[in-house]
């Protein structure tokens, strides 16, 4: 996602639907009555050769991206291929494609993090005595580096 | 074009004899059968006569080369005489001083002012007083005029879009940085009351604020002032029916221990009129408070009146004497601020004795500047100081000194600055509560403008990280959200004393290092500005909080004074084209052109139709499309109201109908039957638009209820709150709501399309429209007006055939009967004519089609006459509905449009549809006959 092109990350939408009984709000949340909107993920700034994955664009496109990246006239050292939720799994997939194609010049490095995310929770309808809530939920990411190692 | 045409066919005529052509006229008027010969003699005798003398006589031009034949014409001919030929020379030489006198007396005739002169400061404000009687200017006007198209419209001059190519750059500002807009011309609306008596009168309708519930926490955050709301007026009790337009609202917060509470309502110009009627009838405002006349001239700060009477002084006699005396002669220009077009002496206050609500109509009060983009807060955040404090103990006509003295005001303005400060944290406008709002009072940011434009980037810096978290999560605390914007005092306070760019000028020229800030802050230059947020794309699952930003509220006067710093943060500049693409990224109907059931979208529609029609007849009639070979009914309006009523027909026909039969059938029947039961008695149900909330705040007592607003419409006959649950199950009836084959969300589960639900839905819903998104599946680009059909089941079979590489059906070409009744109709009259003239105006009774028969002024070739036939059966592909905006969308990669069908339509389309093809339909554009297949989507 180092194009900001698509903000909305797609690959929340992939996480499991509304979970009332999580919330920390404590209020009872009853999913017929409020309308889920997710608010976008915070993201850190990103250099050039940050690569944020997601579900939407075809995973092939993303993989050149990396590798254009990394052997293009830009000439990266190294780049950081960050996904979040169900976008983890292609993350890990890109950064091994990325290492069994250069014939093991390339070297990862891991790190996992939790990243909070907010929900915007909507009355469903006009007239009911509802109230729109905020709350917060936690998702997995992971931050894999991948770099040449130094001679 | 045609204007000067005219004029020189004047000129070329201007010399012949006029009885040419009357009297061969009259002759032909004279219908006695037998010719008498001598008055024949005689009209022949003076034809000749006339004919004589026009040949005698120069037409037009009086060159003397127009004698000469073409090859031998020479360019310099006109002022070297000598290359004419001997014969003409000397007729030539007499022609050449009579022009040159003439043009020297003309030139003394329309002596203009020097072009110093003219561009002298005084005379040059008193020209733009004089050009914005008529039409409003924007405190930006120069600057905009300058770079866009300006247009004239709603009684503003408004930049329409730049004149530099910024199609793309402008999209990718909204979407990676920062795009500004200067939206100064939508009207501001205030009533001023006491609380319980604003929302009783605001609530006499069906969905009133009930007292016994008690105020809820989703009224009180925009009650609180601390969400901006928006919502559809309806006029007061016609809920469903009558629909005014979308505002936009926000609430004074309260102040302690008061119950006056501030209202602002902002509303589209075309909306102003109604909505302002409205509020004075509900709320009982009939008497008017007159106007202050005389503008009041605050106590002018003592540096400012020392540097008023400077220039007069500077003037040495000998060289300005005429600007002196002029200035003696009248009163000095003064710089119109607001509204310009308007007597002083109209009202603008209106005040209920009954229940004590003012109303002020404060167009053009205060400006509104729009940042959309993801960067927008960055932009403010650099553009932006918060006021430094002064502490001058000698009482101050200022607003901000004596603001200094008062503990409570200093804290509050400590808060807000921190929490303005946090704003510098946040990576993205998009991570902000929707429509939070947060008062603030700056330094002037003309004191800090970068010498060259820099681009305002965020630094994220992770001290703040507590107070972003609950900025993002709670949004701005109530007393936070008071801004002095609201106080009119301290308004015209601020707009009277600013510093003009002269004086500031100077000041900075008398800094000891050139280019540093000026420092101290003149006291003159504080601000008092609302922030409100914007919330980006809220509906469907694509492209989340796309084009979020913030509006900047200021007090009228410092628009430049503004809008500059924020320039040089390298932002693009929009105009009104920009603001319907931001519109159309975001899904949301844009007012008014997607409001075709209120009066002002009506009203647009009208003049929007006109204006094409003009246009399409601008074009030689050879090179225009001919719309009815096309097979295109309505090219430069929707006949929504016919669509809503055939369909609701061919609903109807259809449950009586076996299933098997195919909707082109069904709608040629109930096109037929439609046929015999226009005369007779049909009840007149106007059409409605469902419009449902999709925003956070919910406010439903606002008179004519405020429905909140709506992004997506459906409007229902019946109740209200039954909508959104309707519009989810027409969503996902439809299929997945998303485009170009990615990935569906299913979240819940719905009921199955059938016969039964079907019948139900359609119960309530009949003659409604739907707001629809289609994503082309391929290529191709939709038009303005595209038409939406549906797919025969053959097409469907294509396209599953293919792939979605398949080509798409087309339309046969039409037959164009107007033409040739037309052609037909000239024929016969003429040969009419030749036999007895007594018979002519064949044409009506030749032709046999009843829609033909209206008056030939009317007719425009190419376009169907007035009442139309039957809109949804009139090509091969029954008609479901029109888009009313449609372009191609940088940000899906395909074509996209976004537009109304009939509901009706839309669910016996999709019933009769095999479900991996649910939801496909067919769009066509106006001037083409190709069909393209495209995927329906309804976001909720």
């Amino acid at each position: 996602m180092s194009e900001p092109r698509n903000p909305g990350m797609s690959s929340l939408h992939a996480v499991a639907p509304v979970q009332p009984s999580d919330s920390p709000c404590a209020v009872d949340i009853d999913p017929v009555e409020y309308t889920l909107r997710k608010r976008l993920p915070r993201k850190l700034p990103k250099r050039r050769n940050d690569v944020y994955v997601n579900m939407k664009t075809d995973f092939r496109a993303q993989l050149a991206r990396c590798q254009k990246l990394l052997d293009g006239g830009s000439g990266h050292r190294e780049i950081c291929v960050h996904g979040l939720g169900l976008a983890i799994n292609r993350a890990i997939n890109i950064a091994l494609q990325l290492q069994a194609s250069s014939q093991g010049a390339l070297q990862l490095a891991a790190n996992t993090s939790t990243v909070e995310l907010v929900d915007d929770l909507e009355p469903e309808d006009a007239d009911e005595v509802a109230e729109p809530l905020t709350r917060t939920r936690n998702n997995s990411a992971i931050h894999i580096k991948v770099f040449y190692p130094d001679p | 074009m045609s204007a000067a045409k005219v004029k020189m066919r004047q000129k070329k005529l201007r010399n012949q004899p006029a009885s040419v052509q009357c009297l061969s006229s009259s002759v032909h008027d004279e219908s006695s059968p037998h010719p008498n010969a001598g008055v024949f003699a005689r009209a022949r005798a003076a034809e000749v006569s006339a004919m004589l003398r026009a040949v005698t006589k120069t037409t037009g031009s009086c060159h003397v080369f127009g004698a000469l034949p073409r090859h031998m014409r020479r360019r310099a001919m006109s002022h070297n005489t000598k290359r004419l030929p001997c014969r003409l020379r000397e007729m030539a030489n007499r022609m050449r001083e009579k022009c040159l006198q003439g043009g020297v007396k003309k030139k003394e005739q329309a002596k203009n002012k020097s072009r110093k002169a003219r561009r002298r400061h005084g005379n040059m404000l008193l020209e733009f007083n004089r050009r914005q009687r008529k039409n409003v200017w924007l405190e930006t006007h120069i600057w905009h005029a300058k770079r866009f198209h300006m247009v004239k419209k709603w009684g503003y001059c408004l930049g329409d879009r730049p004149t530099l190519k910024c199609y793309r750059p402008s999209y990718r500002a909204m979407s990676t940085h920062c795009l500004l807009q200067d939206l100064s011309y939508y009207c501001c609306l205030e009533l001023q009351g006491e609380e319980d008596k604003l929302l009783d009168c605001l609530s006499q309708s069906m969905y009133c604020f009930s007292h016994s519930t008690g105020p809820t926490f989703a009224q009180r955050l925009c009650l609180s002032g601390q969400r901006q709301g928006s919502l559809v007026l309806y006029r007061a009790g016609q809920f469903p029916s009558q629909p005014l337009g979308s505002v936009t609202f926000l609430w004074r917060p309260r102040t302690p221990g008061s119950v006056h509470r501030h209202l602002w309502t902002w509303v589209h110009p075309t909306l102003k009129q109604d909505v302002l009627t409205e509020f004075q009838s509900v709320c009982q405002c009939q008497s008017v408070v007159p106007p202050h006349v005389p503008l009041v001239m605050d106590a002018k700060v003592v540096s400012t009146t020392d540097l008023e009477p400077k220039p007069e002084r500077k003037h040495t006699p000998g060289t300005k004497r005429k600007q002196s005396e002029k200035d003696a002669g009248g009163p000095l220009a003064k710089k119109i601020l607001g509204d310009g077009t308007r007597s002083p002496e109209t009202p603008v206050t209106w005040k209920s004795s009954s229940t004590g609500i003012l109303i002020n109509d404060l167009t053009m009060e205060i400006v509104r500047y729009r940042l959309i983009g993801p960067q927008s807060h960055s932009v403010l955040t650099e553009a932006l100081e918060a006021a430094t404090d002064c502490d001058v103990r000698a009482p101050s006509c200022l607003w901000w000194p004596n603001h200094c003295k008062e503990e409570s005001k200093m804290k509050l303005h400590q808060q807000q600055t921190d929490l303005f400060h946090t704003l510098k944290g946040v990576y993205s406008t998009a991570e902000l509560p929707p429509g939070i709002v947060l008062g603030l009072t700056v330094d002037d940011p003309r004191l800090s403008i970068p010498p060259k434009r820099v681009k305002a980037l965020s630094c994220v810096k992770e001290v703040g990280d507590e107070k972003r978290k609950e900025l993002s999560l709670r949004g701005v605390p109530e007393h936070c959200c008071e801004s002095f914007l609201w106080e009119q005092s301290v308004r015209n306070n601020v707009t009277e004393n600013k510093i003009s760019e002269q004086d500031l000028n100077r000041m900075r020229s008398e800094v000891l290092v050139p280019g540093s800030r000026l420092s101290p802050v003149p006291l003159q230059g504080r601000v008092p500005i609302l922030l409100v947020h914007q919330p980006g794309k809220q509906v469907g699952h694509e492209m989340n909080s796309w084009g979020a930003g913030w509006d900047l509220l200021l007090p009228k006067g410092w628009g430049m004074a503004f809008w500059i710093p924020l320039v040089y943060r390298d932002v693009r500049i929009g105009g009104l084209k920009m603001s319907l693409t931001h519109s159309q990224n975001k899904g949301v109907p844009h007012f008014p052109h997607d409001y075709p059931d209120c009066p002002a979208g009506a009203r647009f529609q009208g003049e929007q139709e006109s204006e094409l029609l003009e246009k399409f007849k601008r074009r030689p009639p050879a090179k225009r499309t001919n719309y009815i070979k096309h097979g295109c009914l309505a090219p430069f309006s929707c006949p929504w109201q016919q669509l809503a009523e055939e369909w609701d027909v061919i609903g109807s026909e259809g449950g009586i109908q076996a299933q098997s039969t195919s909707l082109g059938d069904i709608a040629m029947r109930a096109e037929r039957t439609s046929h015999h039961q226009v005369p007779g008695t049909k009840q007149q149900t106007h059409f409605t638009v469902l419009r449902y909330l999709v925003f956070f705040m919910t406010i439903c007592y606002v008179m004519f209820t405020l429905v909140p607003v709506a992004l997506l419409n459906f409007i229902p006959i019946i109740l209200f709150p039954r909508t959104r649950k309707s519009l989810r199950l027409l969503s996902s009836w439809c299929g997945p709501t998303s485009s170009q084959g990615q990935r569906s969300y299913c979240v819940r589960e719905m009921p199955p399309l059938d016969h039964t639900a079907k019948k139900s839905f359609l119960a309530s819903h009949g003659m409604s429209l739907v707001w629809v998104r289609l994503s082309l599946l391929l290529k191709g680009k939709p038009d303005l007006h595209a038409m939406v059909s549906v797919p025969t089941a053959d097409d469907l079979k294509l396209l599953s055939r293919g792939g979605p590489g398949s080509s798409a059906p087309q339309e046969p070409p039409h037959r164009d009967h107007l033409k040739s009744t037309l052609k037909r109709g000239k024929k016969g009259t003429k040969k009419v004519a030749s036999d007895t003239p007594s018979t002519s105006g064949q044409i009506t009774t030749t032709s046999n089609d009843p829609q033909l028969s209206c008056p030939a002024s009317d007719v425009v070739l190419g376009v169907w006459p007035n009442p139309l036939p039957s809109v949804t059966s009139h090509c091969s592909r029954v008609t479901l509905g029109w888009v009313t905006q449609a372009d191609f969308s940088l940000s899906a990669g395909c074509g996209e449009a976004l537009g109304f069908v009939s509901v009706t339509g839309l669910v016996h389309t999709l019933i009769s549809q095999p479900l991996e093809h649910r939801g496909t339909v067919l769009l066509r554009n106006p001037m083409s006959l190709q069909y393209r297949f495209a995927k329906i989507n309804i976001e909720v």
